[in-house]
């Protein structure tokens, strides 16, 4: 019962405090290393704001203006680690102080900063060599100690490395603005963060701004909420599963000691106490074991949510760009909420056995088939009624949480539905095997007898590997989605993004010399808000061969060539997100701010676009230099001649690029399926230690069983049955029934995986994608639970050889 | 000496640069241990102006402050306090920029009938948001963000010093006729038996006009004394020092009065000031021919839902020229409650000749 309701209530937990704490990192994300940012100051070219022009701010008396640089920088291993630098000397002041009002007001410099500062000081912070503060798992995922420095893949040796970090650092690395504009060779911020305005403070300060700088409202706080709901869901769902699996274990359980103390409840019925004393005692008793399973299982959820939370902030970083602090605690809040629910857990699994007990003769007598086939058939009504409510409920289906509703109905039904598989099975195998084989029949019957304490553990069994089914095939399908994506959208061999390199000349010299470039695509693009999410609009060449090859899963008829010919005037292409986050349709008619006001556009086409959390658009170049003039390249894609490699490399430094201003093909996958893979971590690490938890399940359940058949197992014994005739006996039904398990998975994960590709992830995400099914993971799992079982079952018969003969005597005696 | 404002600043930073507590308190030796690298401040340097009135890189603390005890057309008192200090984090020759090793910190406060608001700021130097430079070569220009004393000449006075602090906005523009008071010894001015100094001059007869206006509503008109501090210094504390409390008087026969007291742990406090008359002419006081004593105790509230008890009445005296004084607080609520915490407000005084002032009581 401990183990059950440690191994729930960790698990659960675990996921309940990553979330709380994701929760309240997006609270904090209009903060930024501690200052407010209400507001952010960005050129329209999104170029970046020139210290100058900060300064003149500053100097007109806009203190609550703060100079941010952030940058991802590659690592020579081709990691992508993100960097935020920021003046911590001009983080506005949270107020002045005011004894008129006697509101207390500290500096924010002096909460933030005096613990975060007590590995440095100031000067070693912003003179060279400067520091480097990394978060402590981010250090050790980039295998960096103090001290030391990192590479980067264009040869930049970062400051020696300082583990630690400042709040709201994130899974980022944090430096001084001025060192981090000295290392990285910038000239400009990448925006000024501006603390709370008033509405006078506010039309002042854009009436202040230079012509090339806006003030923008900060919606982070808000669009984190959204878009990461999602994600928050699927894992509160994997969370509440695990938790409804240690409930099973603490099921068994409580029916396991019960039987234990068979003798002794029987005996102390005849001796006159009263079921209400009995129940009252065990109820007791059951408290004391829940309020200690509960206290360590929050103990080791804390560890958990540890050891989980950096894979769950990779997976926010690189799915929306949320930044998550790394530091979890525990609150009463949370405390509370988990006793209260294994209290309830714990009540629920003690009420069903309890009552039978209670509601039994002392000296009981029972049919045991005829009771099966009854609850059987209870439970085949059931689960029909739970599949027909999941099909009602699938055409309705509008949100995530409406989706997971589905699921859970879908999951419930099925698992009722193995019970009525299992004895379906049992009794028309009873009918067709021949009666010579009457080992074999007396096994398969066997099933019957062991099911009714199996029958919990095999459905915690099924839910766990439907599960894991059902989200190894998703991973499986998005990464193969991916990666045939990629294919398309990244033809050219190189990809070059450097703002000083002399495109023209990089052309002209191929023309001239040895032709080493087949072809070169300059993509132009500008950034907004659109529709409450960060948007961009991309010009791209509607002849370059990443164009030509375009495939758009969804076009009106001859869309794709009414946009290169912008024949009907400003036709546009958008990323599918568009089109199921936004709710446009093909035909729509949309309305983009262009700096000169908002031009209308009509969608003739969605693309794939994976990962994107935002929206993007697609013009063709001339079309998007008309309208956006001062469009930002977005980098320059190269198609290299074959055996040309070096050569290409060559020409790029002659015109102008500095070694790791470009990225060759491969390295870009690379990259892109490192972090995917980092990405789907928490789901991998989440699927395993449920299949444990469902693994100590059916453990716990053969123990009641063995425990509760130990006398008939005498009887058998003292009738000459040898221990492998014994263990055949046992072992084929449960066998049969695993087999049942795992073949009612299949297709109930195979379901799973369709609704969340089909439904959830389009609902969650605007992508779509094609289900990939493989038996691989599936044969993988199939082999992964027999091992469980194996172990399992060999735990189980050396207990039951151990108990055997203390029960022979008993049975001697009597 | 109220100046030495430049040790909390010094703290301030280690504290929040450095360390835990435990390394602040080491700060608090280094600050008493002999200033390495460093320029030190010896007697028998001649003070130079405008040249002085700038930045002093090669000390490691120096500041500009400005007090004024200010009066509105209904005979309503104000008091206006506005400092910038400098330091620098090492000894090395600076290397300007984003990599400046010096460091600015700026304190503005107003008392008004209402109440008393004030606010800090901090910036790095190198970057001019914060300096005091001659703009366009010929202004002395005092500044950080857009709080500033602008002199009208390469001299500091007369200027104008504009702020804003609780939603108030101060604009006052300060004058003086007479000459500047060097300090001490010719502006060598000792702080301890064991050597620790710095270099001090004031200009005590300011006549400040000017204009107190917060948010929409209709500017007041004022008019009153201020009186201006420079100080700057590589070691100014000795060991036993933990605080000090000081006073700068402008008395209604024009006379005006800086007495500072130096608080050493074996009791034998470091008394020292200036007398200066009417047309600026001045008398170094040393410990012997000041008295000040604490009179009495009031409970202060200091913004952060604590109280701290603190001598708020003083008496001060002149045995040579038989004069005495109650100096008494206009308002017990004037704590700073900021980074280093400070009670600095207008006082009024009364006794051989009335009169009003500023005083400033640190480390209680």
């Amino acid at each position: 019962m401990a183990i059950g309701l440690l191994a729930g209530v960790a698990l659960w937990s675990a996921v309940q405090l990553i979330n709380d704490h994701a929760r309240a990192s997006y609270g904090e994300a209009d903060q930024l290393l501690g200052a407010e940012a209400r507001f952010w100051i960005r050129s329209t070219g999104d170029q970046g704001v020139l210290p100058a022009d900060y300064i003149k701010l500053r100097r007109m008396g806009f203190t609550s203006v703060f100079p941010v640089l952030e940058s991802r920088l590659q690592t020579k291993d081709g990691q992508l680690v993100a960097l935020i630098a920021i003046d911590l000397l001009a983080l506005p002041l949270t107020g002045s102080g005011n004894s008129e009002t006697d509101a207390s007001k500290t500096s924010s410099l002096e909460t933030t900063t005096s613990h975060p500062f007590a590995a440095g000081n100031w000067l070693a912070l912003i003179q060279p060599p400067y520091q480097l503060w990394y978060p402590a798992t981010l250090a050790d995922q980039l295998n960096i100690s103090a001290g030391e420095q990192l590479l980067l893949r264009n040869g930049t040796v970062l400051p020696p490395a300082v583990i630690q970090a400042q709040v709201q650092q994130g899974q980022r690395l944090f430096m001084d603005v001025g060192a981090a504009m000295a290392v990285l060779g910038r000239d400009r911020f990448s925006y000024l963060g501006v603390g709370q305005l008033t509405m006078a403070e506010r039309k002042q300060l854009e009436g202040s701004l230079p012509d090339e700088l806006t003030l923008v409202e900060n919606h982070q706080a808000i669009d984190m909420q959204q878009l990461t709901a999602s994600l928050h869901t699927n894992l509160s769902a994997l969370g509440l599963l695990s938790f409804a699996v240690g409930l099973f274990i603490v099921f068994n359980a409580v029916r396991y000691s019960l039987l234990a103390r068979e003798g002794t409840l029987t005996t102390l019925r005849e001796m006159g106490v009263s079921l209400r004393l009995i129940g009252m005692a065990i109820l007791a008793e059951s408290l004391l074991w829940s309020v200690g399973g509960t206290a360590l299982g929050l103990g080791v959820g804390l560890w958990l949510s540890h050891l989980l939370l950096p894979s769950v902030s990779v997976s926010l970083q690189s799915l929306f760009g949320a930044v998550m602090g790394s530091d979890i605690g525990l609150s009463w809040d949370q405390v509370f909420v988990a006793l209260l629910m294994t209290l309830t857990g714990v009540a629920l699994a003690l009420t069903l056995p309890l009552w039978r007990k209670a509601s039994a003769p002392i000296l009981k007598t029972t049919s045991q088939e005829g009771e099966v086939g009854k609850t059987v058939r209870e439970m085949g009504f059931f689960a029909g009624g739970l599949l027909v409510c999941a099909a009602i409920g699938y055409t309705n289906i509008s949100s995530v949480t409406g989706g997971f509703v589905v699921i859970g109905l879908l999951m419930f039904g099925g698992a009722l539905l193995l019970p009525v598989l299992v004895y379906t099975l049992v009794v028309a195998l009873g009918r067709w095997l021949p009666e010579q084989m009457w080992q074999i029949r007396w096994a398969v019957s066997d099933a019957l007898s062991q099911m009714p304490h199996l029958r919990i553990a095999l459905m915690a069994l099924l839910l766990t590997l439907t599960a894991n089914i059902g989200v190894t095939v998703l991973v499986d399908s998005f990464r193969s989605a991916l990666s045939a994506w990629l294919e398309t959208r990244l033809s050219a061999d190189i990809y070059v993004i450097s703002p000083q390199l002399d495109v023209e000349r990089l052309v002209r010299t191929s023309a001239t010399e040895d032709k080493w470039l087949l072809n070169s695509h300059d993509r132009f693009g500008a950034s907004f808000r659109w529709q409450a999410r960060p948007s961009n609009v991309l010009g791209i060449d509607v002849d370059a061969p990443d164009v030509r090859n375009m495939k758009l899963p969804f076009a009106v008829e001859g869309g794709l060539d009414a946009w290169r010919s912008q024949e009907s005037p400003n036709v546009i292409l958008a990323n599918e997100q568009v089109r199921f986050l936004a709710g446009q349709t093909l035909g729509s008619d949309i309305t983009l701010p262009g700096p000169e006001g908002p031009v209308s556009f009509r969608i003739v086409g969605f693309f794939h676009d994976y990962g994107n959390s935002g929206y993007q658009f697609y013009l063709p170049s001339d079309l998007m230099r008309s309208i956006w003039p001062n469009a930002q390249s977005q980098g320059l894609a190269l198609w290299i001649a074959e055996g040309q490699e070096s050569e290409a490399e060559e020409q790029l430094i002659a015109a102008g690029a500095l070694a790791g201003e470009w990225i060759w093909q491969k390295d870009i996958k690379a990259i892109s399926f490192s972090i995917f893979d980092r990405t789907f971590a928490i789901t991998a690490a989440l699927n395993t230690l449920t299949l444990i938890v469902a693994g100590i399940a059916l453990l716990a359940a053969l123990m009641a069983v063995h425990q509760s058949r130990l006398p008939e197992y005498s009887h058998w014994r003292s009738l000459g049955l040898t221990y492998l005739e014994w263990l055949k006996i046992v072992a084929v039904p449960l066998g049969l029934m695993i087999i049942v398990t795992l073949c009612l998975s299949l297709p109930l994960g195979f379901l799973l995986s369709w609704l969340l590709i089909d439904d959830l992830n389009v609902i969650a995400f605007g992508w779509t994608m094609p289900l990939r099914w493989s038996w691989l993971p599936a044969l993988n799992l199939a082999l992964l639970t027999l091992g469980i079982v194996l172990v399992t079952l060999v735990i189980a018969v050396v207990q039951v050889r151990l108990r055997l003969p203390a029960s022979l005597k008993l049975l001697g005696s009597r | 000496m109220k100046r030495i404002l430049f040790l909390l600043f010094f703290l301030f930073l280690q504290a929040v640069f450095a360390a835990d507590k435990a390394t602040a308190e080491d700060a608090y030796q280094l600050l008493r241990s002999d200033p390495t690298g460093f320029e030190r401040v010896v007697p028998g340097k001649a003070l130079a102006f405008p040249s002085d009135h700038l930045p002093h890189k090669d000390f490691r603390i120096e500041w500009w402050y400005v007090t004024a005890n200010l009066l509105d057309a209904d005979g309503q008192s104000y008091g206006v306090h506005w400092t910038l200090f400098r330091s620098s984090m090492n000894a090395l020759p600076d290397p300007d920029g984003w990599a400046s090793n010096q460091v600015w910190m700026a304190h503005a406060a107003l008392s008004t009938p209402d109440g008393h608001v004030y606010e800090e700021r901090f910036a790095r130097g190198g970057i001019d948001q914060a300096n005091v430079t001659l703009a366009e070569g010929s202004r002395l220009n005092a500044f950080m963000d857009d709080w500033s004393l602008t002199g009208e000449t390469q001299d500091l006075l007369p200027a104008t010093l504009s702020f804003t602090a609780g939603g108030y906005s101060v604009n006052l523009s300060l004058a003086a006729k007479t000459p500047w008071v060097l300090q001490g010894d010719q502006g060598y001015s000792v702080k301890s038996s064991q050597g620790q100094a710095s270099y001090y001059y004031s200009q005590p007869h300011i006549a400040v006009r000017g204009q107190i206006s917060r948010f929409e509503e209709a500017a007041i008109t004022v008019a009153g004394k201020g009186w201006l501090d420079r100080e700057w210094s590589s070691q100014p504390l000795a060991k036993n020092q933990p605080g000090w409390d000081w006073f700068a008087l402008h008395l209604d026969d024009g006379h005006a009065l800086m007495v500072y007291r130096l608080r050493q742990t074996d009791g034998n406090h470091w008394i020292s000031g200036s007398w200066v008359t009417p047309d600026g002419k001045a008398t170094t006081l040393r410990k012997g021919e000041v008295l000040i004593t604490p009179v009495g105790t009031q409970s202060v509230d200091t913004g952060d839902g604590t109280t701290r008890d603190l001598p708020l009445t003083w008496r001060i005296e002149l045995a040579d020229k038989a004069m005495a004084w109650t100096v008494t607080p206009q308002s017990a609520n004037q704590w700073l409650n900021t980074a280093f915490p400070y009670w600095e407000g207008p006082v009024d005084v009364e006794g051989s000749t009335d009169g009003v002032g500023f005083m400033e009581l640190t480390g209680y």
